[in-house]
């Protein structure tokens, strides 16, 4: 083998071992989850009795709702944020603008649209968390959209007009058709972003609770139980399976272009 | 043709902004205010008064901000010489196909609830965790090393996993954005390979290596959860200093606090803006095929 190649393989090394690493704190709750407290033998006991806490069973009520509207609202404001960035030829202080969310710390962002809301007079709903799971997701949204959009060919565009097409049916008829694949997996990545996110709604969420503020108010208030360890496998396993979703999803559409 | 009348189209092509504008930039214009506002029992006044400032800047909370500089820098310092190698790997090394893959293999722990991901590490680090049961049993240590979790290296470990893994992305863009011409010129003229990194790949990459930097900073300096579960009781940085405000109902100091992190995080965005093309940034993908 020459020194290069060494070198390649080395990197790899390196890479896994850092993958390893980032993955490794995803297999404890697994564990715990399906472990008897008493004996340490294998139980599902723990997710059999999820079902009797209706505290948390409303919090995955709220989850799943959050989470469907965030995913519904996102990707169209997301795909006309990344056309009218195309349409003005990426200005530049409209990209920084539309990626400042990312840079906003969680408790800042949380804080600051919790006082608005109270400066405001609005009262914490399920309505205040949808805006700051938009607003946090709505960066990642814009970004996914805008790399498929750069593999669409705005010709196309040019030839619907010619044949006598409006602006709006050639949107539909021939470039949505295109990068549908992109807004699905903004749809989707909105969906694990909200799902999974703790700081931001726990500032605003005022006596509603997510799944995610669930774990993070018991953890403060009597320490993590089988039973919390249980929930997390769940958000664990959901967001895995999301994930792959988008995964088809996105080699379904490598294989059509 | 029909087109569609101008004000439609351009009402719907600024919803995104408009959205942006009261949901953002209206909270953030109420924080910097509340910030300098009186308090009046649990809620505030509009005044104009720096107390607030003042209790955070001359009491034990200054000891905060500089504890939260420095460990945000180390961080990011940290972060960046570990996503770096890895970006420029996918980037030069690897074909486009398996780059996107393992991307998206170092997406997926990002993506999953950091608080969920510290609690394990917290498990992972502790005294009867398995790190510490494997290094007793290959004999390294006698008994169990207490300084994995809540300290300094635990908050560490803690920051780095949970915003390292997505500052791979925007270094891995403008790596893969870097035309290979030049760099093939730099080899033609002579330069050895370290020059040639040193001199062409690296002066390229640098709004990407900022974004990282901004995005890794800004994660690590107004971190919340993170020294509350890998800290232990006292680790103070900057977010939890202004959840515990928060706690006890000061919101002008909270504000106040919050200010600060924000204002730190609009400098250094700002810095990139003046500095570097975002679109350079963000690679190829702004770069449309326009026609005149």
């Amino acid at each position: 083998m020459t020194a290069r190649r060494i070198g390649f393989w080395l990197c790899w090394g390196y890479l896994g071992l850092v993958l390893v690493f980032l993955y490794m704190p995803l297999v404890p709750p697994f564990v715990f989850s399906f472990t008897d407290k008493v004996g340490g033998g294998p139980t599902l006991a723990w997710y059999a009795a999820l079902g009797d806490n209706r505290v948390l069973m409303g919090a995955i009520r709220a989850s799943l709702l959050v989470a469907v509207i965030t995913a519904v609202i996102t990707p169209p404001l997301a795909l006309l944020a990344a056309m009218g960035v195309r349409e003005l030829r990426a200005p530049r202080a409209i990209l920084l603008l539309v990626l400042m969310p990312l840079f906003i710390p969680g408790v800042s962002m949380g804080l600051a649209t919790a006082f608005f809301f109270q400066q405001l007079g609005i009262a914490p709903s399920i309505w205040t968390i949808v805006v700051v799971h938009v607003m946090w997701s709505l960066p990642f949204a814009f970004l996914i959209i805008l790399t498929v959009m750069a593999t669409f060919d705005p010709v196309y565009l040019e030839a619907a007009y010619v044949h006598g097409a409006g602006r709006w049916r050639a949107f539909v008829d021939v470039e949505l058709p295109l990068i549908r694949p992109g807004v699905m997996g903004a749809a989707i990545f909105s969906m694990i972003l909200s799902f999974n996110e703790t700081v931001r709604t726990a500032l605003v969420q005022g006596p509603w609770n997510t799944v995610q503020t669930y774990i993070w108010s018991s953890y403060l208030q009597i320490g993590l139980s089988p039973t919390l360890h249980a929930v997390m496998s769940i958000l664990i396993a959901l967001t895995l399976g999301l994930v792959t979703l988008m995964l088809a999803l996105a080699l379904r559409r490598g294989r059509r272009v | 043709m029909r087109p569609n009348p101008p004000l439609v189209r351009y009402g719907l092509l600024a919803a995104p902004i408009v959205f942006i504008a009261v949901f953002l930039i209206g909270p953030l214009a109420v924080m910097f205010a509340w910030g300098f506002w009186e308090r009046v029992g649990f809620s505030v006044r509009p005044a104009f008064t720096l107390e607030h400032y003042a209790a955070f800047l001359d009491g034990a909370r200054l000891f905060v901000l500089e504890r939260g500089l420095v460990v945000a820098i180390s961080v990011t310092v940290i972060s960046l010489l570990i996503a770096y190698p890895i970006a420029y790997f996918l980037a030069i090394r690897v074909k486009r196909e398996v780059a996107r893959a393992v991307l998206l293999l170092f997406t997926v722990p990002f993506l999953v609830n950091y608080v969920i991901r510290n609690f394990a590490l917290a498990y992972l680090l502790s005294r009867s965790g398995p790190i510490n049961r494997a290094l007793i049993d290959i004999g390294l240590v006698d008994k169990a090393v207490d300084w994995l979790l809540f300290s300094d290296f635990a908050v560490f470990t803690g920051l780095i996993a949970s915003y390292m893994p997505f500052m791979i992305y925007p270094l891995w863009l403008s790596l893969a954005g870097i035309d290979r011409r030049l760099v093939e010129a730099s080899w033609m003229l002579g330069a050895p390979p370290i020059a040639t990194f040193l001199k062409i790949t690296l002066p390229l990459s640098m709004p990407g290596v900022f974004a990282a930097a901004i995005f890794g900073f800004v994660g690590a300096f107004g971190e919340s959860a993170v020294p509350i579960i890998l800290g232990g009781v006292g680790y103070q940085l900057m977010g939890n200093t202004i959840t515990s405000a928060l706690d006890v109902l000061d919101y002008p100091l909270a504000a106040a606090m919050s200010s600060v992190v924000v204002a730190m995080m609009l400098v250094l965005l700002a810095a990139w803006y003046m500095v570097f093309d975002i679109r350079s940034f963000l690679g190829k993908i702004t770069r449309w095929k326009f026609r005149p």
